[in-house]
């Protein structure tokens, strides 16, 4: 489903390498975590695969379904169906979450050739979808992420996969600002959601969304690579023994790898 | 009557004398007294600080003609500008003179005068406050007013009269051959404890260069409330120069919201002045420009007395070549305690050949005071255009999306329908026609 080969990226303009050469395979059915130190690049990774116009690729590719997405635009690889939940969401006032998820759907449903929905099917569709992450029916008519607490903005995240079914979902620390109730639901919402014709990539800092969410893989990126992949053990080593003993691998070939 | 004497060529004196000192006129006095400020002022120049952002010369540079001089076409259609909510409150005004057979009035219940200011001029209210509470010093423009209105609107309510429909001051100006100029004019005085909405509405029909001197005084007595919206869709050529001024007494609340969309100069000057203790009154705006449009709004709210509320929300969204200025005065006087003011100028840039001047002053002699306020100017942001655009959005939805909400705000508090729909549109349209490849994110 999704192939990295190689994969370099900088900030546009500034030339600062982040991405220095990141290969993964993520296949369909699989869920995958990426961890590691701050800095490491995992964020960026995220924010590159989704199409932000603040990186840029200078070397290798990035194949969904086998093609490669690198010249299509954030819009263009949402309709192909990935999706990013942000470590940030952004407030959008003035846009409620109905209209704005209305529109996402409908944009990507029409691209997929798929059935749109008009405002009263959508509602039918979109308050089934409220109860797997516990969300008021009130959020719909808010403005997007407006006034929302850390956690509600994560959730409203976690809301906006489950209307929009993309194939790929990057959830980008999703966990992090969510209590152990929140952090629940919301594990368990991504548990429904996924199903053997969808890949979840989960970024995350810490070992305990792991203990709801059971990886396929576990990576671990440093200085802009991932220098070890393993099973689900792989994280609770980590919690146990932190990042130190990995940091050699980043650089055992030199910066010259 | 003399001609205007003066030692520096205005073009407002020039207007002035091609008036006839045979016209009959109404307002003997206030006439008089507008030639008196046409006489000992002179027309704004960028070396006064209040004017120094803006250029007035395509204004001194038109050849303005008697209206009756300036070849201007019928107005037709008119009927689309009609606010359902308003079918039997209304007042029709084209190029400043009252039209009865478009006007509508009847439908406002007991205790609510609405009418011609014209056939008003012995109403007690009027002698008592036409031209009184108009308050521009050596402002040409509120003087050339004075000195050459006949008609205008004049709204009365009685003590505890609800007017029971919004009431519409549809201002039109004719397509013409030449340029003219326009007086609007409006009174209003709400006794004490009255209730009215007031939709003032200036549309040019053509796009052909006038100029537009709206100037209207209000009065909001004790416990009085008062919703006045004024809409700005004057012709692309147009100036408009309006003041509006409003005093309020105790306990009385005066909210309006000035949408500017039209015109190629517009000089607002919105007045607030408070008369005792206890108010709550609103001054906000939102202006949408594109072109080479000029939109400057100079504003001033003046706390006299203690426990005041007052908000000033101005927005604006600057494209093309166009150019906005804002300057947005706060006065809190010595003994005006527990003055609660909000002020914020938030602009949005979306080309970079637009321009935008801010300056928010505050003037505070009382301590006990909470004045917030600010002016930013920005871009879309770059990371809100991302997030909507993975959600699907192509970038030029997502930015129009943007804009959209962005001015959406200042409109949310209109409370007439038909008139909050049309607004709606109109931010639509202006956002839909300005997501091209001109707007930067």
């Amino acid at each position: 489903m999704l192939e990295l080969k190689d994969l370099h990226a900088e900030v546009e303009g500034e030339g600062i390498e982040i991405l220095k050469g990141v290969n993964l395979t993520v296949t369909k059915g699989e869920i995958h975590a990426i961890m590691g130190p701050n800095g490491s690049g995992k964020s960026t990774l995220a924010k590159v695969v989704a199409g932000h116009p603040e990186y840029e690729v200078t070397k290798g590719d990035i194949l969904f379904n086998g093609e490669s997405i690198l010249e299509l635009d954030p819009d263009e690889r949402a309709h192909a169906g990935v999706f990013l939940a942000f470590q940030y969401p952004v407030e959008v006032p003035g846009v409620t979450n109905n209209t704005l998820l209305r529109e996402s759907y409908n944009t990507i449903a029409a691209s997929r050739g798929r059935e749109e929905m008009d405002p009263l099917e959508f509602d039918d569709y979109i308050r089934e979808k409220l109860d797997l992450v516990e969300m008021n029916p009130d959020f719909l008519e808010r403005s997007v992420n407006a006034g929302f607490s850390g956690g509600e903005k994560k959730r409203n995240e976690i809301f906006q996969m489950a209307v929009l079914q993309p194939t790929l979902s990057l959830l980008d620390e999703t966990d992090s600002g969510l209590d152990i109730d929140a952090l629940k639901i919301v594990s368990q919402g991504i548990n429904k959601l996924h199903g053997d014709d969808d890949a979840v990539v989960l970024i995350t800092h810490y070992q305990r969304l792991l203990n709801y969410i059971v990886p396929d893989q576990v990576h671990v990126m440093i200085g802009g690579r991932i220098v070890k992949t393993g099973g689900k053990e792989l994280a609770l080593e980590l919690e146990e023994r932190g990042y130190d003993w990995l940091e050699s691998l980043a650089t055992v070939n030199g910066e010259a790898k | 009557m003399a001609h205007p004497e003066r030692i520096e060529p205005s073009i407002m004196h020039e207007l002035a004398t091609q008036v006839s000192d045979s016209r009959n006129s109404l307002w003997t006095d206030i006439r008089d007294n507008g030639l008196m400020v046409l006489n000992s002022s002179s027309f704004p120049s960028k070396k006064i600080e209040e004017w120094k952002f803006i250029n007035l010369k395509p204004v001194s540079r038109t050849d303005f003609v008697h209206i009756e001089d300036a070849g201007t076409l019928p107005a037709i259609d008119i009927e689309k500008y009609f606010l359902p909510e308003s079918d039997r409150s209304r007042l029709v005004f084209i190029n400043g003179s009252y039209h009865e057979k478009y006007s509508s009035i009847g439908g406002l219940g007991k205790g609510v005068t609405v009418g011609n200011l014209a056939d008003y001029s012995k109403d007690d209210h009027v002698k008592e406050y036409l031209n009184k509470l108009v308050n521009y010093e050596n402002d040409v423009f509120s003087a050339y007013n004075s000195f050459m209105f006949e008609d205008g609107a004049f709204i009365h309510l009685e003590k505890e009269a609800k007017a029971e429909a919004p009431i519409q001051i549809l201002n039109l100006y004719t397509d013409s051959s030449q340029a003219f100029v326009a007086n609007p004019r409006m009174l209003v005085v709400a006794e004490e404890d009255s209730d009215v909405t007031i939709i003032e509405d200036h549309i040019g029909l053509g796009e052909n260069r006038y100029m537009t001197i709206p100037v209207s005084e209000v009065k909001v007595k004790q416990r009085a409330h008062i919703h006045h919206v004024r809409i700005q869709r004057d012709s692309i050529d147009a100036f408009h120069f309006s003041r509006p001024i409003a005093y309020v007494e105790k306990n009385s609340e005066y909210h309006s919201y000035t949408i500017t969309l039209g015109g190629k100069i517009t000089r607002n000057e919105p007045r607030v002045i408070q008369e005792a203790e206890e108010v709550d009154f609103t001054l906000d705006g939102l202006v949408l420009i594109d072109g080479d449009q000029v939109a400057d709004t100079h504003s001033v709210m003046d706390h006299r007395f203690s426990f005041a509320e007052s908000h000033q929300l101005h927005k604006v969204v600057v494209n093309g070549n166009a150019h906005s200025i804002f300057n947005g005065k706060i006065f809190v006087r010595r003994d005006a305690q527990k003055i609660d003011s909000f002020q914020e100028n938030r602009n949005l840039l979306l080309s970079r050949d637009g321009l935008v001047n801010t300056k928010p002053q505050l003037e505070i002699f009382a301590d006990d005071v909470l004045c917030s306020h600010g002016a930013t100017i920005g871009q879309l942001d770059p990371e809100e255009v991302f997030y909507l655009q993975s959600r699907g959005m192509t970038e030029e939805k997502a930015k129009e999306v943007l804009t959209y909400a962005f001015a959406l705000e200042t409109i949310e508090n209109v409370k007439v329908e038909s008139v909050h729909k049309l607004l709606i549109q109109e931010v639509y349209r202006y956002t839909k026609a300005n997501s091209n490849p001109k707007v930067l994110a």
